[in-house]
């Protein structure tokens, strides 16, 4: 009995999420055959791209007790920023989609920017701030397209949008894991990663051990528009389009993939490994439960139980650690 | 989010008292028409508020006023908006409106305030009119039934009796998609079609793309797909290329350019236009038989909806 | 006048872990007295207070209200049996109307909904018992300091509270505001309201009190007529005795070159600058009672709270300090008050909150060196003699003690020159204190410059080279450490607020 509750309590606290998606996995391939196929999870690692790329930089804003609801909406302009570069007849197929990549992340760098600046120096809480910027990006990306649609890519580029490596593994998805093991490295392995945990969990001690909170907390906002960037050049491999109305919602699946993964909304405490599974079990769910044949409005109201659902694990676990140390 | 929105709002009924005082005293010999748009950030609205423009401009016997809100559930903006025309005392209202019941008691004030209204593009709800007095009012606007009857049974040519499809639709409960969804209904029907699953995607090209990858893993047998519009079959084309699937046709409703572009490369079968550019002077022009007492304003002065296919393109 | 006593304590003990708060106390206040309080910093009044509104229960003795035993089960039960507070920082909410705050328990109510016209009605009516005369729709927020207090005192009025306790009321007041609500406790007095009334400044409480009691260390001292005291017989009263904890003091070690000077550092909203220095290898104490403005100044100086002029100079050379990154550039550090939520990272582990202040030590081109970091503090946690298992233990595992020394060990490691520690023995058991203190001299000798700030007035005597003493935001005395003497110490703590 003792024995069996340990070991519960161990799987709760160090593999919680990393189980679920395990369950998961083993029920759709029992309820569906076509969901174990290589094909199939070729599809999910496709469709979980573009929101671990997110995830990876809203994972640094909410580690810092901070949220980014800009997201989408940056995404949106990014790409119209970079649908314009790539289809400049007047440049080379080259320098086109190398300016296309830089627009990309240096406006939603710069709107990471505004978001963080904002939010440190005027002391008005992200929510707020980046709200503002979720609807001046739209604006923005609604003004500088003219609310068009863009589209005739390079074919080379669009080529390499639907490339897959072993024919298994999607370009964007090897893109998308770069960008989450760096992540990853970044916060576990620096200086930087260490200030972002210590002032999630207590900012007034760091700032009092001689250190600029309000850097840390600007440049992770940046970080996070970076990997926006990135994340608006992979919707245009995976789409071949670029449009003002696209990425709504997005900051939703991201917070929620974010949040699924462990990583506290009130900071401090979460991991990179976390959000790259909470953004699994995302996409796991919205492919399996088509694949068994589930409704519209069956699967809205199963992917949000289990959303509520691993919340109230994280803080389970959390209770957990917390009584076992006492 | 509501602030911001009323913020913009009050912004807005400046903008339209201020533009259209200034038209006003510019050319006063001209009717003025206020056109209450839905989203400008849509593509299909902006196409209807250019041709609008342009119509005016070389035909020359209105002065249009149009205004728009920036998100399609922006009821309260369209509200103020009509509020704002009937206190200008506009000569004509021509309404797409963004909720078929919320604008009904906009309609009667301006009705009794003396200034006709067209309804155009979203039919007004029919019980909400008759309770209001304004029994079988007349509604000007394409039939998208009809037109999404016509793509469907382009597909259902080419494929043949016993043709497995999808149906991708759009947000659930709008006007356009249920219409839409009915006319797919239809020529699954009447071309003996089976219709292996019918889902929504929300009108948008990612989730259509992420759909129709994963219904393709469900049922690989499919062979042709109906989306709602153009932009769902620019995500559910590149899902069928990225499973090398040249087999699978697709049509879609809107013939937007980047699906023009897809059908001439035989990519995706057909669309339907719906003449969105025309579609306001329609309105007005009904509008104006209303006034010239040539018209009982009663009906569906049904828009012309026309099929679109690589023919028409070359 | 009812001879029985209103309220009676007998042997009450109140303690907690490490501390007794109050130990055997057994006093009586009588119906319709001015109950004076008075104790230093830590002396058992607040503790005292929260018994009688039941924020605290007794673990021994017995407390009697009107003869009948009394053991309220929360303030709002105290407050039912007609005890309440005002306290010093008000508990109104301030967009809400007078009136609404002053029947917030129990708003007059018609079938669910608020009676608002009786509510204004009754309001008015309590606003005339203390003379306040303002219209009761308006909102708190828009009041005063002073009005809010004759808000709190209608409240408890009109409720019939048969004992109002007034825990430092006057501390924010200016002279003519204090004069009315001297005014106020004299009808309140006629009323036949008992008051319990707590303060700081001797001076004032001759001018309306019958009685005084004085505590010290948790315990109870005497209760006598004001009339029959002197303002020294009463800091006589309230000087302590040793408690018995040793101090290890090395009178032999010498002292080097002035490594800190302060001149004229004005604190933000202060009304005195103040000025002072410290020597190598000294430990200078700075004494005074609670918001004698001790903390604020050694904030000031480390840049934690902006300062609002004045100069600071190390080894003579002066310095811009506007934040702690700059103060700890420079080589100072502050050991806060509040270790929890500003000293260490609790839910991090002992290495991350050592390593903090100098991470550039254990790191490479940005990267962390783990075992660096390993190695480092598991020397710091050596040096410090913290008690812990691992350095990988997460910090709100351990002790008070230990997290102190956690802290202290994150400034040895950044190789601070000059420490200062607001309260570091707060909330630590006799035996850490210690170990503590042994850290301190280690320190002293090692060279550092050392600044404490205790309300620990028996701890400032055993450990300081030096003493400030602080009264009302102003340095009203300096002592050597051969001048130290508990009475001359305490004159001058008081000395602003006796005036």
């Amino acid at each position: 009995m003792i024995k069996s509750k340990k070991f519960i309590n161990f799987i709760l606290q160090e593999g919680g999420i990393g189980l679920v998606l395990l369950i998961l996995i083993a029920v759709f391939s029992i309820a569906a055959p076509r969901f174990a196929t290589v094909t199939n999870f070729s599809n999910i690692m496709q469709q979980i791209s573009i929101n671990t790329a997110i995830s990876v930089g809203m994972t640094y804003v909410i580690l810092l007790g901070g949220i980014d609801l800009s997201v989408g909406s940056s995404l949106a302009l990014a790409t119209i920023l970079a649908g314009k570069a790539i289809t400049n007849p007047n440049l080379p197929v080259g320098v086109a989609i190398a300016s296309a990549c830089l627009a990309a992340v240096g406006i939603s760098m710069l709107a990471g920017l505004f978001n963080g600046f904002v939010s440190v120096r005027w002391k008005i809480h992200s929510f707020i701030v980046t709200l503002g910027m979720l609807n001046m990006a739209r604006g923005a990306a609604l003004q500088i397209s003219g609310s068009r649609t863009i589209f005739a890519f390079p074919a080379v580029f669009n080529r390499f949008g639907t490339m897959t490596f072993f024919s298994v593994i999607p370009s964007i998805f090897i893109i998308a894991f770069v960008l989450m093991v760096i992540g990853h490295i970044i916060l576990r392995y620096t200086v930087f990663g260490r200030m972002i945990y210590a002032i999630g969990n207590n900012e007034e001690a760091v700032r009092l051990s001689g250190h600029n909170t309000g850097i840390y907390k600007i440049s992770a906002f940046v970080f996070c528009g970076f990997t926006v960037g990135v994340a608006a050049i992979m919707y245009m491999l995976r789409l071949n389009i670029a449009s003002p109305i696209l990425g709504v919602g997005f900051e939703l699946n991201a917070i929620a993939a974010t949040v699924i993964g462990g990583t506290s909304m009130s900071g401090g405490k979460g991991s990179m490994i976390g959000t790259f599974l909470g953004a699994c079990i995302i996409g796991v769910l919205n492919n399996g439960l088509l694949i068994i044949g589930l409704d519209d409005n069956a699967r809205q109201m199963v992917t949000g139980f289990i959303i509520v659902f691993a919340v109230v694990l994280d803080t389970y676990r959390e209770k957990l650690a917390k009584t076992q140390k006492e | 989010m509501k602030k911001f929105t009323r913020v913009l709002s009050v912004l807005l009924v400046v903008a339209v008292v201020l533009g259209s005082a200034g038209a006003v005293l510019a050319q006063d010999k001209k009717p003025v028409v206020g056109v209450v748009l839905k989203s400008l950030a849509n593509e299909f609205f902006k196409t209807l508020q250019e041709g609008a423009e342009k119509w005016a401009e070389e035909d020359g016997r209105y002065e249009l006023n149009i205004k728009g809100m920036n998100s399609e559930t922006d009821i309260d903006t369209q509200l103020t908006i009509m509020d704002t025309f009937i206190s200008l005392g506009v000569d004509m209202i021509v309404l797409a409106p963004a909720d078929s019941s919320a604008l009904v008691p906009s309609v009667v004030k301006a009705q009794q305030a003396g200034i006709p209204v067209v309804n155009f593009d979203v039919r007004l709800d029919a019980d909400q009119l008759k309770a209001a007095g304004l029994e079988d009012f007349m509604f000007v606007g394409p039939d998208n039934e009809e037109g999404a009857y016509l793509a469907g049974m382009a597909l259902a040519e080419k494929l043949g009796e016993g043709g497995k499809v999808f149906i991708i639709e759009g947000n659930p409960g709008a006007d356009n998609a249920i219409a839409r969804k009915a006319g797919f209904d239809k020529a699954v029907a009447e071309g003996k079609l089976e219709l292996l699953e019918s889902s929504t995607a929300h009108w948008e090209t990612e989730e259509a793309n992420t759909l129709v990858a994963n219904l393709l893993t469900a049922y690989p047998d499919v062979q042709g797909i109906m989306c709602a519009n153009d932009s769902m079959v620019l995500g559910a084309q590149k899902a069928v290329e990225a499973a090398g699937r040249d087999d699978i046709l697709l049509v879609g409703f809107d013939n937007i350019a980047a699906v023009q572009e897809l059908i001439k490369e035989g990519k995706v079968l057909a669309t339907v236009d719906q003449f969105g550019a025309e579609m306001v002077q329609m309105a007005i022009e009904v509008g104006q038989r209303v006034i010239d007492g040539e018209l009982e304003p009663v009906g569906w002065e049904k828009t012309p909806v026309e099929l679109i296919t690589i023919e028409d393109l070359e | 006048m009812n001879d029985e006593p209103i309220l009676k304590l007998e042997h009450v003990t109140k303690a907690f872990p490490g501390v007794v708060a109050l130990h055997d106390v057994s006093m009586a206040i009588q119906r319709g007295e001015v109950h004076i309080l008075v104790g230093q910093n830590g002396a058992g009044k607040s503790s005292l207070v929260k018994l009688l509104t039941g924020i605290y229960f007794p673990d021994g003795g017995e407390m009697f209200f009107e003869g009948e035993p009394y053991a309220p089960k929360s303030t709002f039960d105290a407050f039912q049996k007609g005890i309440r507070v005002v306290h010093q920082e008000f508990n109104l909410l301030p967009y809400l109307s007078i009136a609404e705050n002053i029947f917030l328990e129990k708003l007059p109510a018609n079938h669910g909904f608020v009676d608002y016209g009786k509510l204004y009605r009754d309001a008015e009516e309590a606003l005339k018992l203390v003379g306040f005369n303002i219209d009761p729709r308006t909102r708190v927020e828009m009041l005063g300091v002073a009005q809010m207090q004759l808000v709190e005192i209608a409240k408890a009025v009109f409720h019939n509270s048969k004992v109002l306790i007034m825990d430092e009321p006057t501390a924010t007041l200016t002279s003519k505001e204090i004069q009315t609500l001297f005014g106020i406790i004299e009808t309140l007095k006629r009323r036949g309201v008992t008051i319990i009334y707590i303060s700081h400044r001797l001076q004032e409480i001759y001018e309306i009190g019958d009685r005084v009691t004085v505590l010290r260390n948790g315990e109870y001292v005497a209760t006598e007529p004001l009339s029959s005291l002197t303002v020294n017989d009463l800091v006589k009263l309230m000087v302590g005795r040793d408690i018995g904890v040793a101090y290890p003091f090395d009178a032999e070690a010498a002292l080097g070159e002035t490594v800190l000077k302060v001149e004229n550092l004005q604190v933000q909203g202060g009304k005195h600058p103040v000025s002072f220095s410290v020597r190598k290898g000294e430990i200078l104490g700075i004494s005074g009672l609670v918001g004698s403005g001790r903390t604020e100044t050694v904030r000031a100086l480390f840049g934690a709270d902006r300062s609002a002029g004045g100069q600071i100079y190390l080894h003579g050379r002066q310095v811009q300090i506007r934040s702690p990154k700059d103060a700890v550039r420079h080589g100072l550090s502050l050991l806060t008050e509040d270790r929890k939520s500003q000293g260490v990272i609790l839910d991090m582990n002992i290495a991350v909150n050592m390593t903090l202040a100098d991470l550039a030590k254990v790191s490479k081109n940005g990267f962390l060196q783990q075992q660096t970091e390993t190695n480092e503090a598991n020397r710091l946690v050596e040096e410090t003699g913290t008690k812990t298992p691992s350095v990988e233990q997460v910090v709100r595992n351990l002790s008070g003690g230990n997290q102190q020394k956690v802290v202290l060990g994150k400034w040895l490691f950044r190789d601070a020159e000059v420490l200062i520690f607001d309260e570091p023995t707060r909330g630590i058991d006799v035996g850490a204190r210690y170990e503590i203190y042994l850290l301190l001299w280690k320190l002293a000798r090692m060279g550092k410059a050392i600044v404490v700030v205790s309300s620990d007035l028996d701890e400032l005597i055993g450990i300081s080279h030096r003493m400030l003493i602080f009264s009302d935001g102003k340095i009203t005395g300096e002592l050597d450490r051969d001048a130290f003497d508990q009475e001359k110490i305490l004159s001058y703590a008081y000395e602003e607020y006796i005036r």
